[in-house]
């Protein structure tokens, strides 16, 4: 994702085209981060838009000091844990529903196993509080170092390093419910 | 193990996220070599709390996110009430030497008019005093209606 400094400025003195450019330069990981830490795509929707109007309104405040990636997925990070903190209605789906129901073989294969593999996902999250899940979306979905990571979400590098740590003894505690061999053929 | 307990630290944090330096990374995985429960450990990390995350799909935005996105920024962009009475007060704040004007020349009329009729009254007083004092002298004897010879007093002299 990489936007030319000029159409930042552009879409900072309220220039719609410029703005339509950021939009499509970053809704994808927005969309995206929003959806894993609120893990419900009703929510992620009314997030990622409420992103998109601090954006809109903060742009101007934006002073290039730092990578206005890092600024984004700082702003859609704490807009979406502060949503699902005030709402706390992950619609939690049980083990035995969602992943012990392995894909029927009569179906398309690969489509099934995404979905599969999709469920298996938002049920490892689920099983998350907010800050956990946040720093595994950012680390092992969107790929950010933990550098970056800190300044998304605020805090120093011993506290990514230690929410990371909790977080997948969490996930290694759930392995007895998890077929990990289905998802592992992927 | 103790040196176990540090190396599992590092392959769920440093290690599995490449984080670490080459002798850092010699020494784990020569500990790998020779412990099995660290070695499996690390798969068991691996599989479960790290690759299910590296196959995660990636969602595209909806078709609808812009066109929610575009209209909310329009309607922000359109002012209310409030905005309308702040954008007002701050035009008048855009000539700022204006409002210091305007208060003095509004005091200076208030001002003014306080001591005009101030002005007036102390004088409708003063007619209103002399007017007293003649009609007391009038009535205090030696003003019959006939006598309106000077009687020769000072009073006299000031208001005849």
């Amino acid at each position: 994702m990489d936007i030319a400094q000029d159409i930042l400025i552009r879409a900072s003195r309220g220039e719609a085209q410029a703005f339509e450019e950021v939009y499509k330069a970053t809704s994808g990981f927005v969309y995206n981060v929003a959806l894993r830490i609120v893990n419900n795509r009703e929510d992620a929707l009314e997030v990622a838009q409420e992103v998109f109007l601090i954006v809109h309104d903060k742009l101007k405040t934006f002073r290039f000091e730092s990578s206005f990636k890092t600024w984004v997925y700082r702003i859609t990070a704490n807009t979406a844990i502060n949503f699902a903190k005030k709402n706390s209605r992950l619609k939690s789906v049980p083990f035995e529903e969602s992943l012990m129901e392995p894909p029927a073989e009569n179906e398309a294969l690969t489509q099934m196993d995404q979905e599969y593999h999709n469920r298996l996902v938002e049920k490892l999250l689920g099983e998350l509080n907010c800050e956990q899940r946040a720093c595994v979306v950012l680390r092992d979905i969107q790929g950010l170092s933990y550098e970056e990571m800190a300044q998304a979400l605020n805090i120093n590098i011993n506290t990514v390093r230690s929410r990371l740590k909790r977080a997948r003894e969490k996930l290694l505690s759930l392995k007895q419910s998890v077929d990990y061999e289905k998802v592992r053929t992927f | 193990m103790k040196k176990c307990g540090h190396f599992k630290d590092l392959i769920l944090t440093d290690y599995i996220d490449g984080r670490l330096d080459k002798n850092a990374v010699a020494a784990l995985e020569s500990h790998l070599l020779e412990c099995s429960d660290c070695s499996a450990f690390f798969k068991e990390v691996k599989n479960t709390a790290v690759s299910p995350f590296h196959r995660a799909l990636q969602q595209p935005p909806p078709a609808g996110l812009w066109e929610a996105v575009k209209q909310a920024v329009e309607q922000e962009e359109q002012p209310g009430f409030g905005e309308n009475f702040i954008n007002g007060l701050k035009g008048w704040m855009v000539f700022p030497r204006l409002v210091p004007v305007a208060a003095t020349l509004v005091l200076m009329l208030l001002a003014g008019g306080v001591s005009l009729t101030t002005l007036q009254a102390d004088r409708a007083q003063e007619k209103a005093d002399a007017a007293y004092l003649v009609s007391l002298f009038n009535a205090g004897g030696g003003a019959s209606s006939s006598d309106n010879t000077s009687l020769g007093t000072p009073i006299e002299k000031y208001f005849l």
